[in-house]
């Protein structure tokens, strides 16, 4: 930063006339606040956990010793493959379900029918919901004695007796993703909705007259258009519920058993209730590596989207 | 649920396909009429027993099966989170720390997005991939390192610790945002100021700023609902003083032995109302900011 000049789109003319000492001085004011913040929020933190994972280091007791690759082969050998499997099942299914609900739903509000707008607008009230009143809310619906869920399931001769969602393996599992969709898949509509308005409207009139039917419209015409946004929002969705938190922990505290703990709530557990932040910073490095193959192929795309749409 | 719409008649080949039937079409709309209504089950159920719930008499909760529809309503639930002082406080302390989370993040976005926007300097790009993949970072990982630090500085249990973190997380989206307002801005204004001699604060300061200012004030917008939002760091860098209410409504009516779910259900409607509003006043703005932020490089 501290080497940069300034160009503007006028370069040449301004130069002559001086003042670049100011501009320097203005821009360095611009971002220095910014850089500062992200550096000493995000980037310091960071590294400084990265290194943890080098160090038997607790909250416990302070001072730290060197362990070398101890604290990382002991996470590899210990729950490793269990929390990368445990994560992309909620990940996957995270992401997944929300995206087909939101595509289709997106699909449907974007004929033009009497209410529609309004159920555009109404459609996004569980995503305005705060994240702990959405666990909060689920919770309530899942709860194994006075739930809505079991009552409904109960009234209609579906199941007996109530089910406990949150403390069985499967359905837990299966709880958090229905919860993380719902929460999630007005998101997806808002984001394929705005695509589709790329979608020129005389190509879809072309296609039918030459007797395309709806699907075939869908792959021949509607996705081509929309396959770009479609792409990156399923990215964004898999990286932000690769490293989500809330639902997770309040809804089922990873348990039962573990069982649905991800490296996002094994991180936090290993740190704040065993103390270990040796080990947790070994997590932390894992999981990093993971995620970066992720960010590293979200900016390759969206380069490349941007590229696309330069030209 | 994930039906698009019902698989129209296979084509035998491409010649013989008919032009679209009356009937084809109708089967096309019922398809979306019915994908729309399983969807919109989905959606508004779970709201409707909030709703549903915050209204019900205490000892018609616990009755199982409990029933759809009301048989009583009553307004005790929001009476008791309204009357508790502890929830004011936690209301007190989410308002505090939302308002200057907002304010400051405008402040720092919006100096950051012109400079990215309107100045060509050397590691701009590289910087400009830092900010957005500093929103990539698991913020799980960076909260044990964060709690730390600022134990180091003596900051837990203080307004700041929230206000810097939420500053810093909703960052990469405010620049994103206002970098594109000031995409949008003339380039030729800016040189017409600085023909008649306006120096680069004064250029910023009384044109631009206020020429963006319906930017601003949805990025200030998004700043407020992350920081109203925000359940882990408030737990775990707010002590018991300065939490907020996300985490406050757990401590207060969750626990191990009895959930009071009416009044949770009460308390987590007044929380969301403040996000409601904030959208309602943002959407025009929504739209275009968010798919910025995550699709532009």
């Amino acid at each position: 930063m501290t080497s940069s000049s300034v160009v503007a789109p006028d370069t040449a003319a301004r130069r002559k006339r001086g003042a670049p000492l100011s501009e320097r001085t203005f821009l360095t004011f611009l971002l220095l606040p910014g850089v500062v913040l992200l550096c000493a929020i995000v980037l310091y933190p960071l590294i400084r956990s990265l290194v943890s994972a080098f160090f038997d280091e607790s909250l416990l007791y302070p001072g730290m010793t060197f362990v070398g690759l101890d604290n990382i082969l002991a996470v590899l050998t210990d729950d490793f493959g269990r929390l990368v499997q445990q994560t992309l099942i909620f990940t996957v299914g995270a992401t997944v379900a929300p995206f087909l609900i939101g595509l289709a739903l997106a699909l449907v509000l974007n004929q033009r029918f009497p209410g529609q707008r309004f159920l555009r607008g109404a459609f996004l009230i569980p995503w305005l919901i705060p994240g702990v009143v959405v666990s909060f809310l689920w919770m309530w619906i899942f709860d194994a004695n006075y739930g809505v869920l079991n009552g409904m399931l109960i009234t209609l001769g579906a199941i007996d007796s109530p089910v406990a969602w949150l403390f069985q393996t499967d359905t837990a599992r299966a709880a958090l993703i229905i919860a993380k969709t719902w929460n999630t898949f007005p998101w997806i509509m808002v984001m394929m909705l705005a695509a589709l308005q790329t979608v020129p409207g005389e190509l879809h009139e072309a296609a039918s007259m030459d007797g395309a039917g709806t699907i075939r419209r869908f792959f021949a015409v509607t996705w081509p258009h929309i396959r770009g946004v479609a792409g990156l929002v399923i990215l964004l969705e898999f990286i932000w519920n690769f490293q989500h938190f809330d639902t997770i922990f309040v809804l089922t505290g990873g348990g039962p058993a573990g069982t649905t703990s991800t490296f996002a709530t094994e991180v936090y557990d290993t740190a704040f209730k065993g103390y270990d932040l040796g080990h947790a910073g070994a997590l932390g490095i894992l999981w990093m590596a993971l995620l970066t193959v992720l960010v590293v192929l979200y900016v390759w795309l969206s380069e490349r989207g941007e590229k696309g749409a330069r030209r | 649920m994930s039906t698009i719409a019902p698989a129209p008649p296979v084509l035998t080949s491409e010649d013989a396909a008919p032009p679209i039937t009356r009937r084809r079409r109708g089967r096309i709309r019922w398809g979306m009429w019915i994908s729309l209504a399983v969807i919109a089950l989905f959606g508004f159920a779970p709201v409707y027993w909030l709703l549903v719930t915050s209204l019900t008499p205490t000892n018609l909760v616990f009755t199982f099966p409990p029933t759809l529809f009301p048989r009583e309503i009553s307004f005790d639930h929001y009476a008791t989170v309204l009357g508790n002082p502890l929830i004011f406080g936690y209301l007190r302390n989410s308002v505090i720390v939302s308002v200057i989370t907002a304010v400051l993040a405008v402040a720092v976005s919006m100096y950051m997005g012109y400079a990215f926007s309107k100045y060509r300097f050397a590691g701009r790009k590289s910087l400009m991939y830092f900010v957005l993949s500093s929103q990539m970072f698991p913020q799980a990982l960076l909260l044990v390192t964060l709690y730390l630090v600022f134990a180091q500085f003596g900051l837990l249990n203080t307004y700041l610790a929230l206000i810097l973190s939420f500053t810093t997380f909703t960052l990469p989206l405010c620049v994103w945002m206002l970098k594109g307002f000031f995409d949008a801005l003339p380039d030729d204004l800016i040189e017409a100021a600085r023909i008649d001699g306006a120096g680069p604060w004064r250029i910023f300061h009384s044109i631009v700023f206020p020429l963006a200012a319906p930017g601003l004030v949805a990025a200030g917008l998004f700043a407020f609902v992350r920081g109203w939002n925000d359940f882990i760091f408030a737990l775990t860098l707010a002590g018991p003083d300065r939490q907020t209410l996300p985490p406050g409504l757990v401590n207060t009516f969750i626990s191990e032995a009895s959930t009071s779910w009416p009044a949770l259900m009460a308390a987590s409607l007044i929380v969301s109302v403040p996000v409601c509003v904030a959208f309602i006043l943002l959407q025009r703005y929504l739209v275009g900011g968010i798919t910025a932020g995550a699709v532009k490089g």
